[in-house]
Formats: structure tokens, sequence, C-alpha cells
């Protein structure tokens, strides 16, 4: 076991992006002065879930959904592990933290998707309770995801965000992916540029 | 007495509708609460409509999105996005909803006057939006 590149550059950049995105447009939820940069953010946090899909399927080999999302006795299996403190070492990720990914993405597209709706009032009042409703949802998540992420560093032993920052993780050599593919970041940050603010105007 | 504020609750969840004068009744019952006395008047409701804050150099008044006309459609400061008449009798759907009337109270008077409103100050200010034509 060594340290090897396992999260490319669109999945840490995107994932810290969603993270910024999130806070940002929760800390400006009943304002009225922030209110574009509410927009904005809640664009940001949009464009990188809907990028995040088809990288999903082109992506560097931890990014494909084929590789984290499992049914849920593999996700039950992982949670006993952590139970009895000796969780099972995903080089990728662990079938929980895929759950994660997919609900987080589900709930950022639909909680933006709804505000966007609301921002140009193609709906009624109703618009805004659903908006409240999938936010607080995601803060949920959110709150499960980041114990999780305490709870499994602390149990491996290895500090998973600082794995989603710098790309390591512990593994052997023909595990690593052999590019972090910052061609593809670069086009997420152009196409997150593009799509937030003409989500917010 | 415990069954009232659940009664209230289920009101607000339920979207109750009202009539702009039932709404305004509730702050000018809270308002003669504190204040023995007290009538509502549109006049100072529109004084109010018209005064200028320090509070927030983006929307120092109401009148920043609203404009000066309450009959007219508005355009927010910040968005640029269009804004109902505040009037009732340019917006019938305007205080209909006592939740949404006392949400935009709280969210605009702590940005714009950069403090919570009086009951006495809200029931002044239906008064204004309820009779102005």
């Amino acid at each position: 076991m060594q340290k090897i590149l396992v999260w490319d550059w669109p999945v840490r950049l995107g994932h810290w992006l969603m993270v910024g995105g999130f806070i940002l447009a929760w800390l400006t939820s009943e304002s009225e002065t922030f209110r574009l940069v509410h927009a904005f953010a809640g664009g940001v946090v949009v464009a990188v879930a809907l990028f995040r899909l088809p990288w999903g399927f082109i992506g560097s080999r931890y990014a494909r959904f084929v590789d984290f999302v499992r049914g849920p006795t593999s996700v039950v299996d992982y949670l006993r592990s952590l139970l009895r403190l000796e969780p099972d070492h995903h080089t990728g990720h662990n079938p929980a933290g895929g759950w994660a990914i997919v609900l987080l993405l589900a709930l950022g597209i639909a909680t933006g998707l709804v505000g966007w709706a609301m921002y140009n009032e193609l709906g009624g009042e109703w618009l805004e309770e659903l908006h409240e409703g999938l936010a607080a949802t995601m803060l949920t998540v959110v709150f499960v995801h980041v114990a999780g992420v305490i709870s499994g560093s602390l149990l491996h032993g290895e500090n998973l965000v600082r794995a989603m920052v710098t790309g390591h993780k512990q593994g052997s050599p023909e595990q690593a992916i052999p590019s972090a593919r910052p061609l593809a970041a670069i086009f997420l940050l152009v196409w997150i540029a593009a799509a937030s603010w003409w989500l917010a105007s | 007495m415990r069954a009232i504020p659940l009664v209230m609750l289920l009101a607000s969840l339920a979207c109750h509708a009202e009539t702009p004068q039932q709404i305004r009744q509730t702050y000018v019952a809270e308002a003669a609460a504190q204040q023995p006395g007290f009538a509502p008047s549109a006049k100072r409701g529109e004084t109010l409509f018209r005064q200028r804050f320090t509070n927030n150099d983006k929307m120092p008044a109401c009148t920043s999105c609203h404009t000066d006309n309450p009959m007219h459609a508005g355009q927010h400061a910040v968005t640029g996005k269009a804004i109902k008449p505040l009037a009732v009798a340019a917006n019938p759907e305007r205080l209909s909803d006592p939740a949404k009337v006392e949400k935009w109270f709280g969210r605009n008077c702590k940005e714009v006057v950069g403090r919570a409103c009086s009951p006495a100050e809200k029931a002044d200010f239906l008064s204004y939006l309820s009779e102005v034509r």
C-alpha cells in the first residue's frame, strides 16, 4: 500500500465548489440584499451536479457510477463494518459515500431547479415550500455524509478530507488512475461560470 | 388554552386564506395590547412606505423596489426581477396569506429598516396598502 492518485481534478474541484456553493446559498437564503449571490451560489451547485452526471460515465475509474453505486446490501455491510469499528477499505468511494453522492447530486439539481423556477415566477407558493424542504433534506444528507467521512477517516486512519483535496489515497500502484484530467477541470470551470451566470440572470 | 396555538399552526400550514382586514386586525389587536386605544392609520403607513433609512445602501426604502406608487409593479433593486403591485386595489392576491405577510415584514423590516417592525407599524402599513387607489 502506498499513496496513489484516486480522485481526478474534476471530482475534487466539483466537490469543493459544490460545498462552497451550498454553504453560500444556505447563508444567503433569507436575504434580499444578497438574493443575486444566493441565485449564483445555487447555480454553481446545479452546474457542478449537471457536469457530474456525464462525468460519472466518462470520468476516470473512481469517478464512474459503476465504480461506487452499490445495492442496499453492500451499504448495510459497509455500515456494519463501521459499527464493528473495522470498516472495509475501498480505494474509491465506499458504498455509503456512493449513496451520499447520488442523493446530493439529485437533491442539488432538484433544489436548484425549483429555486430557479421560483426566481422566474414559474409556479405558485408551493414551489417555495418545496425549495425549502429539498434544501433542508440536502443539509441533512450533508451532515450524515460529513459524519460518515469523519468516522471513516478516524477508523481507517486515512484523512478522507485531505484525499478529496490532494486526490491521493492508500492503494497499490496498479489501482492508481493514470491522469488527473486537468483539461476536463478547465472545461468544468468554464461550464460553471456560464451555467451559474445564466441561471442567476 | 393549549389548543389555540395548535389551531394557529394548522391554519398557517394550510396556507389559510384571509382577507386583508382579517390580517390587519391581528396586528391591530397586538398593537392595542401594547398601546391602549391604538387605531391604524393609512397616512402613517404611507409615511413608513416613503421613509428613507440608512441601514441598506442598495435598498434604503420600500420605494427602492416597489416604486413610489404601490399601484405600480416594482422591480427588485438587486436582481431586477419584476415584483407585483403591493396595493390590494392593483393586485387582489396581496394580503391574502398571513404567513406570507409576516414573512415579508420579517425580511424587509430587518434588511431595509434595520430592525423588526412593531405591530402598530404593520397595522398602519396594511391600512395604507388596503386603501391606496
